[in-house]
């Protein structure tokens, strides 16, 4: 617990960020009998395994001391591309959007000093409008591999659970392992000091944007693939659910503190709470509403100095 | 090994650096000295590749240089150890020793190679920190052992060294001259960059003088003292820095009175009174509590008990210690860290200034301030810009600091309370703001300061208290007192005759 607290430093994390989820759980266990069914965990896992592959994206952005506000409208234009480009082409083409959606938000936070909210804001808004632009109605044949990828069992467990595994080993050994990890950290607490050590704080950077459309994309194809049709808009809920859920996690919005294990953590307490009250038979509109409120919840409980109050 | 060639940089109009021209040989520390705002700093960063020179040539054993980069400046063998601390606080102290020249082994960071690397580093500085620990978590004066570590652990030809001692206690200072010393011997050339003359005669071979942005002279420590040596940088003689006391007892009426003032729960509690016309200073090492009680008394740190009472007149007013209530009953405040907590760096002088005028108005109020009064304000400080619209953020730390104390001083206060009053701040700077305060208490003011220069509380304060473990030790007569006996009270919390055992 102690090496807890004083890692917090670099990790964010809370005993509470890590109580929360288990605390769910064993809520929704006592209060719902369909809860632990294995239908019921495998489906619980098929639909967080966006918002975690998202949400890891968008810490990686926020650690470097960013946001990325654009990623459900990667994710909408994804989806858009899938079905109605040439099966062959559309997942190389939906990746090189994406590289370009992140050098776009990268290059303008770092070479024309815009605010990444703002950037992003503009980018999901363009985006958003080039992904209806494409594919105005919801419908369309998603290539059969994919379906494939998303909705097989193998060995008896839902896919959705090996993208989730692979997704947070290579996250893991991206922030905790590697030079670019270490730097990311480094660039979020101060880019003019990493500069001075001799870091290129604003490559650093673009590299992390365009990282956090690549994840977007990644989550983009896998809800197309399990949803089985495209939908320009699918992603909408997606650029704040994974600010919440980052945030929940302890990753610190003002750049250089979060971790893996905390963003688990965050994307399993949204990912609960949103199926408890589906099990629950609580209205779905609700949902959106208890986000906003855990969002705000989430930040307000970040540590003070670091938000620059 | 280095020499720079009719050096030249300017920012916009202004020349930093004119026509700077002296070799440095390996195997010497030399030292870079002169006001703020001479160009020392500029010169480094230069070599450090922060900036580009506009003009004239670095040569490094006789091939010209242009670092861009920090990054390009490694690779040519210059490690600088910055004055502003670099480290990270989210990162380890192994971590920050190597970050951005992180040992790989597999594709990845060798965290293991790391730790023996920053474990041996900082065992040349006498430092057993735990190379885990997290910066952030680690005291200023770690933190700047830690910077120094972080310098010489690099595989550089040419040292750096910006100001290193900023925050440093004796002991550390004795480690950090052993360690220039085995740099000299094994042939590394060091740049010293310092205003601290005791340090220059102490570790330098060769000093350079700069003022103005200009070469003054280039010569061996050894032919000069120190009063050559100031006069050099500003052209003064030392006896005249600081101002004379009064030359009677200080026997004012009392200006604010602390009964019992307690900072910790369960810890001790301290009681002192300030007298007007009066310079107070508390002396102590680095983290005994000096700095808590003074920013206790400015409202800006909490204290869990005490009582402290302003006297104007016949009258005592017991003050609640918040900012705003020490602000309006006559206390200003000048933090350590002007640019952070007390300056507006983006707003001119006026308004910098002005702002103090406003002190008591209503918040409705038409905003207006006295340009009369502050024009003659700035004329009496001699606060040296262009006008007074320029932007603060664009003066020298000397003219910074006057800006601040001017606020105060147009806000028309009656007690200042002062952290480092002249850090950053160039010698001849420090004497007008040293004749500054003195004015200020002859004119029925009371000063109270803190400072880690001891030379500094010893030449200007009326009456010293030596503070060890959040506890007044000792009260001083500030004439009479030695750096010696401060010392030794500030180490071991007794007078010279007790200290025989200590020796």
């Amino acid at each position: 617990m102690l090496d807890l607290k004083r890692r917090s430093r670099r990790t964010g994390l809370t005993p509470i960020a890590l109580a929360l989820p288990l605390a769910l759980f064993i809520l929704l266990c006592l209060s719902s009998s369909t809860f632990t069914s294995l239908e019921n965990l495998a489906n619980v896992n098929s639909q967080i395994a966006a918002l975690l592959i998202a949400s890891l994206g968008q810490a990686i952005v926020a650690i470097s001391g960013g946001i990325d506000l654009s990623v459900g409208a990667v994710m909408g234009l994804t989806s858009a591309i899938l079905v109605t480009v040439d099966p062959s082409l559309a997942v190389p083409l939906a990746y090189a959007m994406g590289i370009a959606v992140g050098l776009v938000n990268g290059l303008g936070v770092t070479f024309f000093n815009v605010h990444p909210l703002v950037m992003s804001l503009a980018s999901m808004t363009f985006v958003q409008g080039l992904a209806l632009l494409v594919n105005p109605v919801p419908g369309g044949v998603v290539p059969g591999y994919l379906r494939t990828l998303a909705v097989s069992e193998p060995l008896g467990l839902p896919a959705a659970l090996f993208w989730s595994v692979g997704v947070i080993l290579l996250a893991w050994y991206l922030l905790n392992r590697t030079r670019f990890g270490l730097r990311t950290y480094a660039v979020g607490a101060n880019p003019a000091s990493a500069q001075r050590n001799g870091v290129s704080a604003a490559r650093h950077k673009v590299a992390c944007y365009v990282l956090c459309s690549l994840a977007a994309v990644t989550a983009g194809i896998f809800l197309t693939a399990r949803v089985g049709a495209g939908d320009a808009t699918m992603g909408a809920a997606y650029s704040l659910d994974t600010v919440t859920a980052m945030a929940l996690g302890g990753v610190q919005l003002a750049g250089g503190a979060g971790s893996v294990l905390g963003v688990v953590a965050g994307v399993l307490t949204l990912g609960l709470i949103s199926n408890g009250m589906n099990l629950l038979g609580i209205s779905p509109f609700l949902r959106a509403a208890v986000t906003g409120v855990l969002l705000l919840a989430a930040i307000g409980l970040q540590r003070r100095e670091a938000i620059g109050a | 090994m280095i020499s720079f060639h009719n050096v030249t940089k300017r920012f916009g109009s202004n020349f930093a650096l004119s026509d700077v021209s002296f070799d440095c040989k390996a195997g010497s520390v030399h030292a870079l000295t002169g006001e703020n705002g001479a160009g020392k700093s500029t010169l480094m960063n230069l070599l450090a590749g922060v900036f580009s020179a506009d003009g004239g040539e670095i040569r490094l054993r006789g091939a010209p240089i242009a670092p861009e980069r920090p990054a390009d400046s490694q690779r040519l063998g210059i490690s600088t150890i910055f004055q502003e601390l670099t480290l990270l606080g989210n990162l380890t102290i192994a971590e920050n020793l190597f970050l951005g020249r992180e040992p790989m082994r597999r594709g990845m960071v060798d965290r293991a190679e790391m730790r023996t690397c920053a474990r041996a580093a900082l065992a040349r500085l006498g430092s057993t920190l735990d190379v885990d620990t997290f910066c952030g978590d680690l005291s200023v004066a770690d933190q700047q052992l830690v910077e120094i570590a972080k310098g010489v652990s690099t595989d550089a030809d040419i040292f750096i060294f910006d100001e290193p001692t900023a925050a440093l206690n004796a002991p550390e200072v004795e480690k950090l001259g052993e360690l220039l010393a085995s740099l000299k011997a094994a042939g590394k050339l060091v740049f010293y960059v310092s205003h601290r003359l005791e340090e220059i005669f102490r570790f330098c071979d060769q000093v350079t003088v700069l003022k103005d942005g200009a070469h003054v002279e280039t010569r061996p420590t050894a032919g000069l003292d120190r009063d050559q040596l100031v006069s050099l940088m500003v052209g003064r003689v030392l006896s005249q820095f600081y101002p004379e006391r009064p030359s009677g007892p200080p026997g004012g009426p009392v200006a604010l009175e602390v009964d019992r003032l307690q900072i910790e729960a369960g810890g001790p509690q301290v009681s002192f009174s300030l007298r007007q016309g009066e310079i107070l200073g508390l002396a102590g090492l680095e983290g005994q509590g000096q700095r808590s009680i003074i920013r206790a008394l400015g409202g800006l740190q909490p204290a869990v008990a005490g009582a402290v009472s302003k006297h104007e007149g016949s009258q005592a007013r017991k003050l609640d210690l918040s900012v705003v209530q020490t602000v309006l009953a006559g206390i200003g405040f000048v933090p350590e860290d002007r640019k952070i907590e007390g300056l507006y760096l983006p707003l001119s002088i006026t308004e910098n200034i002005g702002i103090g005028m406003l002190r008591r108005s209503s918040i409705w109020q038409m905003a207006r301030t006295r340009r009369d009064v502050i024009a003659s304000l700035m004329a009496r400080m001699e606060i040296r810009s262009t006008s007074a619209r320029q932007l603060v953020g664009q003066l020298s730390g000397g003219n910074q600091q006057k800006v601040m104390i001017g606020r105060w001083l147009a806000s028309g206060i009656d007690v200042l309370l002062l952290e480092e009053p002249t850090r950053g701040v160039d010698v001849g700077a420090k004497a007008e703001i040293y004749a500054l305060l003195r004015d200020f208490a002859d004119n029925g003011g009371a000063v109270l300061m803190i400072s880690s220069e001891l030379l500094e509380v010893l030449g200007l304060c009326d009456r010293i208290l030596v503070v060890r473990q959040n506890q007044i030790v000792a009260e001083l007569e500030g004439s009479a007192a030695s750096e010696d006996e401060v010392m030794r009270l500030a180490l071991t919390g007794r007078a010279a005759n007790l200290a025989e055992s200590h020796a």
